[in-house]
């Protein structure tokens, strides 16, 4: 719990100082705003904090991002009423990440290498396929979930927010979310306690394809045309956002709290470093500097805690 | 028989052509407990692993309850309630003590409800069974080594087990928690439960066991009840033979002082004020239980955890060893306990383990001579007499014995002033022991000064010139070869006047 | 050694484009493979000893930009001397490496968190030195040699520099003390520990030297392209990775050589070259490096489990069991069928383009049919997918060959690679939209030289490295309208916000320039309030516009001049319910028509991109046939009629300007 109240801090120490400089920030609208464009971020960061709590990794949530939204748009064009739509795009979401979950659970790949190999080959494959052209004229009632753009938020808010607390209240009281965290935590032991690990980490990855495709969906909607090209470095978002949330990359330990608290500061950044009047061209270097910041503060902690501990 | 939960007969099991069991038969009724005892090496781990299913006996029958298994895998262990508690817990470090203690039980319906206050609620239940005042809302990561291993113990309770076997559960524990579990066990055995105890601690078998048998060699030596046994004759029957006979020592002349500490402590690993020299050509025997410190003033010598108080005098001149290199250039080998992790690098070739430590002896300018590093690791294989058809194979392939004296070639290339022995010869077979025995005897005779970690009497009584007996992180006293006596060190170790 | 399945591999691509693509097995292809590999080289084998101690370094790319940019930085702002500069350059790498290396070994902290934190922040570093925008170029030829020339006229000049690097890590990592400790680290950190090896030093030197020789890899960067950006070796990393995890090296560590390492390289690079030679699209690259990726390694494993089911180690190189012989029998199958599928792809495709054009064409002509290979910035933005459909037309009427192929997303060092290989196959007119000035002309001369026609069009080279630039209309000509169609909307007098793509994108950064020119020459009542970038991604456009209209509440207008940003900030514009604000940009009729119709994107200013695909190929076929000699006044340009020639531009027209009125008898 000690990297989610770092992390609230340096939430806190930002909105403080915007509150001092550019209170309009913290209009509803600004608010709203910058919710809804980090909404799929969230929604693929709860699927990439399940394949870190395993100890696994997945670098491919950019490019199958991408695929998702595009499938999305297919079925929407198609005709598919929106939640089938929906459906689709998460299913292609799931088969990808059952593709990697496979290969990393029943093949001994390690998932660097087997979402690497998926990261370069979903986004070379969708251009492919796609020859770089949007898919446009989204039937309208596709846009916006089919309710009103000013209800969208609402809905959106409602339900990214359940799903966060459903999968943060799954992970802590169904067993199958124990198993997860055992997974990570100690493979060895969790085996002795008759946990499958493997099939632990194909659904993981299963589940974390189909949050990504989720997350595209919530994306598409918002616009009433879908490019092929969206989604390029989703993947280093979404696990510097777990990562900074206080996930070990280890395996075992972090939490859903933690993963919003770091989506929420690296989404308040940008958009604050502009109310600030930084120009943009400091603001990838500042991010840079503020996940090193934030890891080696955690970790000094650590090992003067650990010392401590020794010592006592 | 009736009210025989276990039952195993003529048990047989090899490993890489070693015997490890030969025909051991045990039993075990409800509401009994049975210890089991025996050097290391005499085949206890290996029984346990066979009963708990990690591993699959050769021959023999096992009969759980009357039923007999033919085969026997952890997940049916479990199903017929046998649980074992190791000296290595196997928790998970991130998540909560009463978690630790659930996750085994309510393993299967994925989504299951997990009922918290159900589980702190047993939790806390289990633990003050054991007695032991630790939060169940705690990390275990964050936990004490005893306090893990109090939470091994509360997590087999907590599965309901028939069949509890402890290996050396109290070897970490204070006092009043040793206390404690024997409290617990004699609890399981009024429910009805049936405990194998095995312990290097005769009192606590004395205190707790109903019977014991004696493994030796991988053999069922003796089944006695409690009262029908007294100590001289256990451990006669452990060790088994005639001592003076079994690991020779010649004399050699000793020479200087070559190793000197004068109030070593460290006190982050709980090793306090040690002070005891060690000449050339002289074997100075470290006894002690498991917990006792010796492996940390072995790891305190040899830099890996720099002493924070006394003074260390290698070859008189006043060392403070801060690292392992530093050691090393001081003349200091260490060869470790845990073989495995860190005597050998299992997966590199021969020369390469041989090699490692002294590379510069191999190599000039930086770059390695791979003629001169065969060569000379060919040397010690050949002297050493390890038995591998190339030196480029990797250690892993070879037998316990040879990869030991793998660990042990390293430090010959150095030409070592004191060479640290942890363990020499632990879980390797009786004629690679009595190799190694005779490599430390030709170092010795050559002057090196041997400082050696044993938790077996018989070796240390043959090998050592005096034996420092460690208890609770100090030496409790220091005996000569001619005043060793079994007895002695073990008075000296359990804390009795002798 | 390279595992003999990616040997396996690497033979199978050999003898497959041997077959299939000209000039393939030639010498000069051969170093030409090698040149390209060389920053790449670099990078993945300074990676090989830290995925062998178990680590990783996302941070190489991200530092070679760094040590670009301070390499040019150096030369031209600071007036150092070039060695000085290059000194500077390394020094940065080092200080980059020590960096990870602090933070890694010292404090422990895992390092693919420490380098994907040090990846954003040196790219960031980056682009804030440049302001992103700065192209440092101007090298002195001396440094530009290392990076084009050749030794003895065929053996590229930075091959020595790779192969230098290359027998230091392999002297390093197989004979040397430190070498044996990096194994020793990878396979048990606690054994090396107990074995009086300083882990901490050995691991932090690793990381050290990743990043002096990933400076190295910018220097020959900077003398191939011959400009320095902050974009320098964008990806490279994950490039890197892939041929190090190719070559057998084991991301869990111990396990893994610098000729493994350079096998996989040269795995990647034939592919790539070979598929350019054999003009299959560029996109196939991804796919078939990750099926290669997943291929090798998993039959790797299954080899390495059954045989440590077979027990002995020794025996490892003489026993063939009967499980591998079925992995291999898989494994080459497997193989077959990518061939097989790739080749199907090639004759389908082919037969598609003697189709089309035989009807035309009289079967006389069809043996010799000129080979016209154009070149697009980037082959996925729709606004050249545009440009395509014309220049496939063209190609149809006159009969020629149109090979259409480029980088994947914007990339000069891959532009420059895509000539070098049509130059080896022997097309006979290039065709290049240039994304990089300096960078592209050496390549575009040396095509020249070889007899080849050369046209750029949508962005021009320097003017000696090609006969003619196809010109839709200057960057002044683009900035000039935009500015004056902002000024008509706002009346004269106003605050306007930029949305651009990248910060470093070449064309936006020139645009801007002239933007600011016009905004001061001609219409002083505009105020430029701030740019923003897109990264050419439309909801990156909309995210920042939203703010943009926060925080700067007198912007009555945004001009957005990247093509998927102006229905981005239109998108955003029309969701505030701004109705105050307008909405300009440069970008395609379609994606913005409903946003035209809506009222909310008043004016897009853009030129035919399907004429402007048409008239290249046109200009290309004419050239191939020798009919367009320097010197010519106008051509007769098919259904576009007469086209003049100013110079040697070979110019469109005027842009249009789309709106309400026209927009929709547009369809590109």
């Amino acid at each position: 719990m000690r990297r989610e109240w770092s992390v609230a801090i340096a939430i806190g120490a930002l909105a403080a100082a915007l509150a001092l400089v550019a209170p309009s920030y913290f209009s509803a609208e600004n608010l709203r705003d910058i919710f809804l464009v980090n909404m799929p971020v969230l929604v693929a960061a709860i699927g990439t904090t399940l394949v870190i709590l395993t100890g696994e990794i997945d670098i491919s949530v950019g490019s199958a991002f991408a695929v998702c939204s595009v499938a999305a748009g297919v079925a929407a064009k198609a005709g598919m009423p929106t939640a089938l739509a929906g459906l689709t795009a998460c299913a292609v979401g799931a088969a990808a990440g059952a593709v990697n979950g496979a290969l990393v659970a029943y093949a001994g790949i390690p998932s660097i290498v087997v979402t690497l190999a998926a990261m370069v080959a979903l986004r070379d494959g969708l251009r492919w396929t796609t020859q770089g052209a949007w898919i446009a004229d989204l039937p309208p009632r596709f846009q916006w979930l089919g309710v009103a753009q000013s209800t969208f938020p609402v809905v959106a808010g409602l339900a990214s927010g359940l799903l966060v607390v459903a999968f943060a209240w799954a992970m802590r009281n169904l067993a199958a979310g124990r198993a997860v965290y055992a997974t990570g935590s100690n493979a060895q032991a969790a085996r002795l306690a008759s946990i499958d690990t493997a099939f632990v980490k194909l659904a993981v990855f299963t589940a974390g394809g189909a949050l990504t495709g989720l997350a595209a969906l919530l994306n598409s909607v918002r616009f009433n045309q879908i490019p092929s090209n969206t989604g390029i470095g989703l993947e280093m978002k979404v696990i510097a956002a777990v990562v900074v949330g206080g996930a070990a990359i280890t395996g075992g330990r972090g939490t859903f709290t933690g993963t919003v608290l770091g989506v929420m500061l690296l989404g308040a950044i940008g958009p604050a470093l502009t109310f600030f009047g930084v120009s943009a061209q400091w603001e990838r270097a500042l991010q840079g500097a503020i996940i090193l910041a934030a890891v080696t503060v955690d970790a000094a902690r650590a090992g003067l805690s650990r010392t401590a501990l020794v010592g006592a | 028989m009736a009210g025989l939960l276990l039952e195993a007969a003529h048990i047989t099991k090899t490993f890489a052509g070693v015997h490890a069991l030969r025909g051991v038969s045990f039993d075990l009724a409800a509401g009994e407990v049975h210890a089991l005892v025996g050097e290391n090496g005499a085949g206890k781990s290996t029984f346990i692993k066979i009963v708990t299913g990690a591993e699959s006996a050769d021959s023999g029958t096992l009969t759980v309850a009357g039923r007999a298994i033919h085969r026997m895998d952890p997940p049916t262990a479990r199903a017929l309630g046998v649980a074992a508690i190791y000296q290595n817990p196997a928790l998970f470090p991130g998540l909560t003590v009463a978690e630790n203690i659930a996750l085994p039980l309510d393993g299967g319906r994925a989504f299951g409800r997990v009922d918290w206050r159900a589980r702190r609620r047993n939790a806390s239940q289990i633990l003050k069974q054991v007695g032991a005042a630790i939060d169940p809302d705690r990390e275990v990561g964050r936990l004490s080594m005893p306090e893990r291993q109090l939470v091994e113990i509360a997590k087999a309770i907590g599965a309901n087990a028939r069949i509890l076997i402890m290996d050396e559960p109290t070897a970490s524990l204070t006092e009043r928690e040793i206390g404690g579990l024997l409290e617990v066990v004699r609890r399981l055995r009024a429910a009805g439960a049936g405990v194998i105890y095995i312990s290097h601690k005769l009192e606590e078998i004395f205190a707790v066991a109903d019977r014991v048998t004696v493994l030796r060699d991988g053999e069922s030596i003796a089944t006695r009840p409690r009262g029908q046994i007294e100590r001289g004759e256990l451990v006669r029957l452990m060790i088994g033979r005639e001592l003076t006979t079994m690991y020779p020592k010649r004399v050699v002349p000793l020479g200087d002082v070559a190793l000197e500490l004068r109030g070593v402590s460290n006190r982050t690993r709980g090793v306090r004020q040690i002070s005891l020299t060690v000449r050339r050509g002289e074997i100075v025997g470290v006894a002690g239980l498991v917990g006792s410190g010796r492996t940390e003033l072995a790891e305190t010598l040899f830099g890996l955890t720099p002493p924070d108080e006394g003074d260390i005098l290698v070859n008189g001149a006043a060392a403070a060893i801060a690292s392992p290199a530093h050691a090393i250039r001081l003349g200091i080998g260490y060869v470790p306990e845990d073989r495995q992790r860190h005597g050998v690098i299992p997966a590199m070739s021969i020369a390469a383990n041989t090699t490692l430590s002294n590379l510069a002896a191999v190599s000039s300018r930086g770059l390695i001579d791979r003629a001169a590093e065969r060569r000379a690791s060919t040397k010690y294989v050949e002297e050493l007499r390890i038995r591998t058809p190339s030196v480029l194979d990797a250690v892993e392939g070879l037998s316990g014995g040879n990869q030991q004296k793998v660990a042990l070639a390293r430090w010959l290339s150095i030409q070592p002033a004191v060479l640290i022995l942890d363990e020499p010869t632990q879980g390797i077979d009786i004629a690679a022991k009595a190799e190694i025995h005779e490599i430390m005897e030709r170092l010795a005779e050559a002057g090196v000064a041997i400082l050696m970690i044993s938790s077996e009497l018989p070796e240390l009584l043959a090998m050592a010139d005096r034996i420092a007996v460690m208890r609770r992180g100090a030496i409790a006293g220091i005996v000569s070869r001619s005043d060793a006596t079994p007895d002695r060190v073990m008075a000296l170790a359990l804390g009795h006047a002798a | 050694m390279p595992s003999r399945i990616l040997l396996a591999a690497l033979g199978i691509e050999a003898v497959v484009f041997a077959a299939i693509a000209p000039n393939f097995a030639t010498v000069a292809n051969v170093f030409e493979v090698m040149r390209l590999s060389v920053e790449v080289g670099l990078l993945a084998v300074a990676m090989t000893p830290i995925l062998v101690t178990g680590g990783i370094d996302l941070s190489v790319g991200a530092m070679m930009g760094l040590a670009a940019v301070i390499f040019g930085a150096a030369y031209r702002d600071w007036s150092l001397p070039i060695g000085m500069a290059a000194a500077a350059a390394l020094l940065a790498g080092c200080g980059g490496g020590v960096l990870n290396a602090a933070l890694i070994s010292a404090l422990d902290i895992p390092p693919l968190i420490v380098t994907l934190g040090s990846l954003s922040l040196f790219r960031g570093l980056a682009e804030g030195i440049t302001h992103g925008a700065t192209n440092y170029s101007g090298f002195p030829p001396t440094v530009l040699r290392i990076g084009q020339g050749y030794l003895w006229g065929i053996v590229p000049a930075q091959l020595p520099i790779l192969l230098a690097i290359v027998l230091a890590y392999a002297i390093v990592l197989h004979r040397s003390v430190i070498g044996r400790a990096w194994y020793a680290i990878g396979f048990a950190a606690s054994g090396a520990r107990y074995a009086g090896i300083p882990v901490a030093r050995r691991v932090g030197l690793a990381y050290v030297l990743s990043g002096l020789v990933s400076s190295l890899a910018a220097i020959v960067y900077v003398a191939h392209l011959g400009q320095a950006r902050a974009d320098a070796g964008t990806g490279y990393e994950l490039d890197a990775i892939t041929a190090v995890v190719l070559g057998g090296t084991s991301v869990f560590g111990g396990r893994g050589t610098i000729w493994g390492t350079l096998g996989g390289l040269f795995a990647i690079a034939v592919l790539q070259n070979g598929l350019h030679l054999a003009a299959l699209p560029s996109e196939l690259i991804g796919v078939l490096v990750g099926t290669l990726l997943i291929g090798t390694i998993a039959i790797d494993r299954m080899r390495r489990r059954s045989r440590a089911l077979g027990g002995r180690l020794q025996e490892e190189d003489t026993i063939v069991r009967n499980s591998q012989v079925a992995v291999l029998c898989a494994a080459v199958i497997a193989g077959a069928l990518i061939v097989a599928g790739t080749n199907v792809w090639l004759v389908r495709s082919i037969e598609s383009n003697v189709r089309g054009a035989g009807a035309a064409v009289p079967a006389s002509r069809r043996a010799h049919r000129p080979v016209v290979a154009v070149m697009p910035k980037a082959k996925g933005d729709p606004y050249f997918v545009s440009c395509r459909a014309g220049a496939e037309e063209a190609a149809q009427e006159l009969g020629v060959d149109l090979i259409w192929d480029g980088p994947t997303s914007l990339d000069a060092a891959k532009q420059n690679e895509l000539v070098e290989n049509w130059i080896t196959r022997g097309v006979d007119v290039i065709a290049v939209a240039v994304e990089n000035r300096a960078a592209i002309s050496t390549v575009l001369r040396k095509a020249r030289e070889r007899g080849i026609r050369v046209l750029t069009w949508d962005a021009d080279a320097e003017p000696d490295a090609r006969d003619f630039f196809v010109n839709q209309a200057t960057a002044e000509g683009i900035a000039n309208a935009l500015t004056d169609e902002a000024a008509r909307l706002l009346g004269g007098a106003g605050d306007f916000a930029i949305i651009t793509g990248a910060l470093t994108a070449a064309n936006q950064n020139e645009w801007i320039a002239f933007i600011g020119k016009r905004v001061s020459e001609k219409h002083s009542g505009l105020k430029l309030a701030t740019i923003r970038p897109s990264d050419d991604d439309r909801d990156k456009a909309f995210a920042e516009t939203q703010t943009i209209l926060k925080v700067y509440p007198s912007v009555k207008l945004m001009m957005a001049i990247s093509a998927p940003a102006v229905p981005g900030a239109a998108e955003a514009v029309r969701q505030a319910g701004r109705s105050d604000v307008r909405v300009i940009g440069l970008s395609l009729p379609n994606i913005n028509k409903p946003y035209v119709h809506a009222g909310v994107v008043q004016t897009v200013v853009l030129w035919n991109t399907r004429d402007l695909g048409y008239l290249t190929v046109y200009a290309g076929a004419l050239a191939a046939d020798r009919k367009l000699p320097a010197g010519t006044r106008a051509i007769e340009a098919g259904r576009l009629g007469a086209i003049s020639i100013r110079g040697s531009e070979i110019v469109l027209g005027p842009p249009l300007l789309f709106n309400k009125e026209n927009i929709d008898r547009f369809d590109f």
